[in-house]
């Protein structure tokens, strides 16, 4: 960048109100930060002040604070209403699977794609940055009828044996887990991090006769820990969230995940909106505690995001 | 000794392979056929019960001469993306300068501001769902008797609204972290080079932010692009369509109609992933061209 | 290139196959004990919990037969459950797994349908069947009606002719409902007025609407939601049609179907009629539980429904009032249909015969839920005893057309929901909105 040895037009001095502003800047900068801070936090807080209200009071004021106090939507959520607990089951089986399988697909690729030689690395390479660029809404469908009943209605007939085209996964957990245990920008990020990873560790491992999989498992894995734990952060915030596919595939109450299960909660019980916000604390909470955690991970998460297109 | 040499590329080519293999067998059946099939799919006729029956652009012809899609569905994400794109961009720009005056209790500010980014959409939806009903918080503090998820006029710009409030905080550290990146040295050179602090923002900042800008600005066009569900809790596409968006058009065609339109949907789902590259593209261009021209 | 290819087809192939390995239930000659949680209906409308324990000898020749549908509400599932042990102890040759699908059911069934996967009875729903028929999925039943003597005499003929497609009937419906006037007599009583009666008009309803609303307080005399399953009603009353009578066009814009929009939105434009969403709800039914709409159009549901929400609320039901051209209702069916991939399709009918012949209808008139599809239960003592029900019933005599609109159907109800809010939340003028629903319902019916 050139802009930095160019020459700036001089100017007869500063304008005056340039200084002048100069001594509003920080006070006018905390007025920004209080603002905004306090918009983040109002939805919260009502959440929060709300959820400790009867059901009855779910639209009554005082809206400051929780008068009448309760704790029995609280209590709902976590005992007397079963599906409850299951939701939160199934989103942390969804969400903890997919992490785990994700990060440690993700770095096999990503070590393959910087260390190994094999046919069509580059071309794959390609096909993958490139496919960074698809809107996952076309494969919507197409997903869809991969994971559930298949491209071809009874499947497949090769004389007397039949192979399905789908999965078969509707209403199963598996359907939701499986498109998403490896993704393109999880490779990249991975191969990016492997390609500056220095490689005298491993050769002296391979001296050693330790194999690429015993080199891989053993010596790569432990020291690319905050690497993994970056993207663990960013795949379990994302599958914990998710929305559309669960939809889609999820079919039974029981089934469903928490974000699914709120949701079906509301529009089945809409006079209990106090419970829906007591749930609504609960799908929040184990990602705030992750990242209060991780706090420095999640920062890095992101900065690690913001510069993949730099 | 050649013999053996390929075998050595033999092994390491096969150790590539089952390095990639899971994520090679995602990236084929989810991707690449996905792809293809979809493509496939917009040219055909397809409900899900009989075989998909070729007819070619009569799919893009449906989609192109839908009132919903042309009125509605088109012009609300149009709309949707020129509203929010800009505004949390902004915001979160300005945010990010803000936390970048090193002033007390940055940390705190940080992780307040981060709090939206981390609830999930559908909660934060049905947490807006219940400010926003007729008799909820909303209207209690400011003493009005809107209903605003029902009204053709205030719908859409609540779910906007909502949308720049859950993006900002991830953008503004997007944003934070590109600042901190640019190096004092050019500031000095600057200053050196009698810059004043405005000169020294429009030739430094803003030129070393622009890739980070370009990023954030993309990331926020094909989000917004697909908004679905913000749009399925908070209106299902109502009232009278006025939050219809092309996501939530496409799986309503797909996935919810009587009559199962999986074929037309697909169709719509490759123009609208024609227009986000496009826009993508368009938008690289724009941002890099004028790059070019004051540097 | 081409290698990658190979290779990977390979793997997709035995990925496919591995999942096709995976143990199917297979029904395999073993004992098992099942609890089954029966509840039974008396005629007084409360459901009482009896535990049932059985103890069924699975034999090999036992046939299986897969049930489905959908669960409204834990009663009317028990009440399918008792109806399905009874035939089990009556028929210890089949075996009867029931299999209800909550959430999305029609959505539920394609994808199983898509799969191969879908059960041999199920629920079709009026509205969307033909849909299955077109796409020949469905099992034609006409032979194996005759093979057990049931004859399409033997139901309402408006109910059998809506499962019949192409002069071959693919489905035996298995209750129906009308729509009655709900109205709260609390609310009646301290207005000061008499109760409605079968007789009323237009005029009555409008004139007791006013006297019962009170806007400053969020209390209104009807309820006008903008619901493709109310509105044709008026349309009816006022001499009306929403199709034509093969369906090839529609009618939104004759000059009936105006007026009766005009009616309808007048009501609300006046303050004595209210959106539910007006009033902060989803249902009007709720609404009227509540006390907030004095008067409602809804079906036999709303009955059970008012039992468990809102037993304080008093309330009577007659049939909705007549308009300047008479009488009009909608009638709501559901049939049971039979997968054409069934291996067993006898067995199937077998159930689908007990599930609807008239010992079975009885019981489903007594749980109060719905109307019993067979003409031969129309002097049941039940309907005497009970007026409520009564007035649906014999809603179905008086002006009643079943809520199918062909083969576009969900684009006419679409649109007809779509002209009512926009003349409610845009102001827009009643003969263009109405015409403007008319010409998209046209363009679906050209793009068919």
């Amino acid at each position: 960048m050139a802009t930095g040895t160019q020459s700036f037009p001089k100017q007869a001095g500063q304008p005056d109100w340039i200084d002048r502003l100069e001594q509003f800047k920080t006070p006018f900068f905390y007025a920004i930060l209080i603002a905004w801070a306090i918009i983040c936090l109002a939805p919260l807080y009502f959440t929060l002040v709300f959820s400790l209200k009867p059901v009855e009071n779910a639209y009554t004021a005082p809206i400051w604070w929780p008068t009448p106090f309760t704790l029995a939507n609280y209590d709902t959520v976590l005992r007397s209403f079963d599906l409850f607990p299951r939701w939160l089951m199934n989103s942390t089986i969804v969400a903890v699977v997919t992490t785990a399988l994700r990060v440690l697909f993700c770095s096999m690729a990503g070590y393959a794609f910087a260390r190994i030689e094999f046919p069509f690395k580059n071309f794959l390479f390609n096909a993958l940055l490139l496919s960074m660029m698809m809107p996952g809404v076309v494969t919507l469908i197409p997903k869809f009828l991969i994971i559930g009943p298949g491209i071809l209605r009874g499947g497949l007939e090769i004389g007397s044996l039949t192979i399905p085209t789908g999965f078969n996964m509707i209403d199963k957990l598996g359907g939701v887990i499986l498109p998403h245990v490896a993704d393109a920008f999880g490779v990249f990020m991975m191969t990016q991090f492997y390609k500056s990873f220095p490689k005298e560790l491993e050769e002296a491992a391979t001296i050693d006769g330790t194999g690429r999989l015993g080199t891989f498992f053993r010596i790569v894995l432990p020291v690319s820990q905050t690497q993994l734990i970056t993207l663990a952060l960013l795949t379990f915030q994302g599958e914990w969230n998710r929305f559309m596919e669960p939809l889609l595939i999820l079919r039974s109450p029981e089934n469903f995940t928490l974000p699914l299960g709120l949701q079906w909660f509301r529009g089945e019980y809409y006079t209990l909106y106090s419970i829906v916000l007591a749930g609504s604390l609960f799908n929040t909470l184990p990602i705030l505690v992750l990242f209060f955690l991780f706090q420095r991970y999640f920062i890095q998460s992101i900065a690690t995001t913001g510069s993949k297109e730099a | 000794m050649a013999t053996r040499l390929n075998r050595a590329k033999w092994n390491e080519a096969a150790m590539g392979y089952l390095f990639t293999l899971p994520w090679l067998f995602i990236f084929f059946t989810f991707i690449v056929f996905s792809i293809g099939y979809a493509f496939y799919l917009s040219f055909t006729k397809y409900n899900l019960l009989s075989p998909p029956e070729v007819w070619g652009l009569e799919g893009y012809r449906r989609v192109l001469s839908d009132e919903l899609f042309m009125t509605k569905a088109l012009p609300n994400t149009f709309k949707y993306t020129l509203i929010v794109v800009p505004l949390q961009t902004f915001i979160s720009l300005v945010l990010a300068f803000a936390m970048d005056q090193k002033l007390r209790l940055r940390r705190v500010f940080r992780t307040i501001f981060y709090l939206p980014s981390v609830t999930s959409s559908v909660v934060i939806s049905l947490i807006f769902v219940w400010l926003f009903a007729p008799q909820g918080v909303i209207n209690q503090i400011f003493r009005l008797s809107v209903n605003w998820l029902d009204n053709v006029n205030t719908a859409f710009y609540v779910i906007m609204g909502m949308n720049i409030f859950t993006t900002s905080g991830t953008l503004m550290l997007i944003f934070l972290s590109g600042l901190q990146d640019i190096p004092t040295s050019l500031y000095e050179a600057a200053e050196i080079d009698g810059a004043d602090k405005m000169q020294s923002f429009l030739y430094v900042t803003i030129p070393m932010l622009r890739p980070v800008i370009f990023f954030v600005v993309t990331v926020g066009v094909i989000g917004c692009f697909q908004v679905f569900d913000q749009i399925f809790v908070m209106t299902a596409g109502g009232p009278l369509d006025s939050t219809t968006t092309l996501t939530y058009l496409i799986y309503k065609w797909a996935f919810r109609d009587t009559t199962i339109k999986m074929g037309q949907a697909a169709a719509a789902a490759v123009i609208l992933s024609l227009i986000i590259l496009g826009v993508t593209l368009l938008q690289r261009r724009v941002i890099e061209g004028s790059g070019s021209s004051t540097a | 290139m081409n290698r990658v290819f190979a290779f990977l087809s390979v793997l997709l192939i035995a990925a496919f196959a591995l999942s096709a390995c995976a143990p199917q239930a297979q029904p395999t000659p073993e004992k098992i004990v099942e609890t089954v949680v029966v509840r039974e209906t008396q005629v007084v409308e409360v459901p009482k919990e009896v535990q049932v324990e059985k103890t069924v000898e699975v034999e090999k020749e036992q046939t299986v037969v897969r049930l489905s549908g959908w669960a409204s509400s834990p009663s009317e599932t028990a009440l399918l459950e008792s109806l399905l042990y009874r035939f089990s102890v009556e028929n210890p040759d089949i075996l009867v797994k029931y299999e209800p699908i909550t959430g999305d059911y029609k959505q539920a069934l394609l994808t199983s349908i898509a799969a191969g996967t879908e059960p041999d009875v199920y629920y079709m729903d009026i509205f969307w069947w033909q849909e299955l028929a077109k796409n020949d999925v469905l099992q034609p039943l006409d032979d194996l009606m005759a093979s057990s003597g049931v004859k399409k005499e033997d139901f309402i003929p408006a109910l059998i002719d809506a499962f019949t497609y192409e002069g071959v009937v693919y489905g035996i419906p298995k209750d129906f409902n009308t729509l009655g006037l709900f109205y709260n007599k609390d609310m009646f009583d301290a207005a000061g007025l008499e109760y409605p009666t079968d007789d009323w008009t237009w005029d009555e309803l409008t004139i007791a609407a006013e006297a019962l609303s009170d806007p400053a307080n969020n209390v209104f005399g009807f309820g006008v939601p903008a619901d493709p399953g109310r509105f044709p009603v008026f349309v009816f009353q006022n001499g009306g049609n929403i199709m034509n009578a093969d369906f090839t066009d529609t009618e939104l814009d004759s000059e009936a179907a105006i007026g009766a929009a005009q009616f309808y939105t007048d009501l609300r434009a006046f303050q004595i009629g209210a959106l539910p969403s007006d009033l902060g709800e989803g249902w009007q039914g709720t609404l009227f539980g509540k006390g907030q709409l004095a008067m409602v159009y809804e079906g036999g549901w709303l009955i059970p429904y008012l039992r468990e929400q809102f037993p304080n609320t008093k309330y009577g039901v007659v049939m909705p009032p007549a308009g300047p051209g008479g009488e009009g209702n909608l009638i709501f069916t559901v049939a049971w249909g039979i997968s054409k991939n069934s291996k067993n399709p006898e067995a199937a009918w077998r159930v689908v015969d007990f599930l609807t012949n008239e010992a079975s209808q009885k019981t489903v008139l007594e749980s109060g839920f719905a109307l019993p599809s067979r003409t031969a239960l129309k002097d049941s003592d039940y309907l005497k005893n009970n007026p409520n029900s009564a007035a649906i019933f014999n809603g179905s005599f008086n002006g009643a057309r079943p809520f199918f609109w062909g083969a576009v159907g969900s684009d006419v109800n679409d649109q007809m929901g779509k002209a009512i809010e926009r003349i409610f939340k845009e102001g827009q003028a009643v003969a263009d909105s109405m015409k403007q629903a008319a010409e998209a319902v046209r363009k679906a019916l050209a793009d068919q």
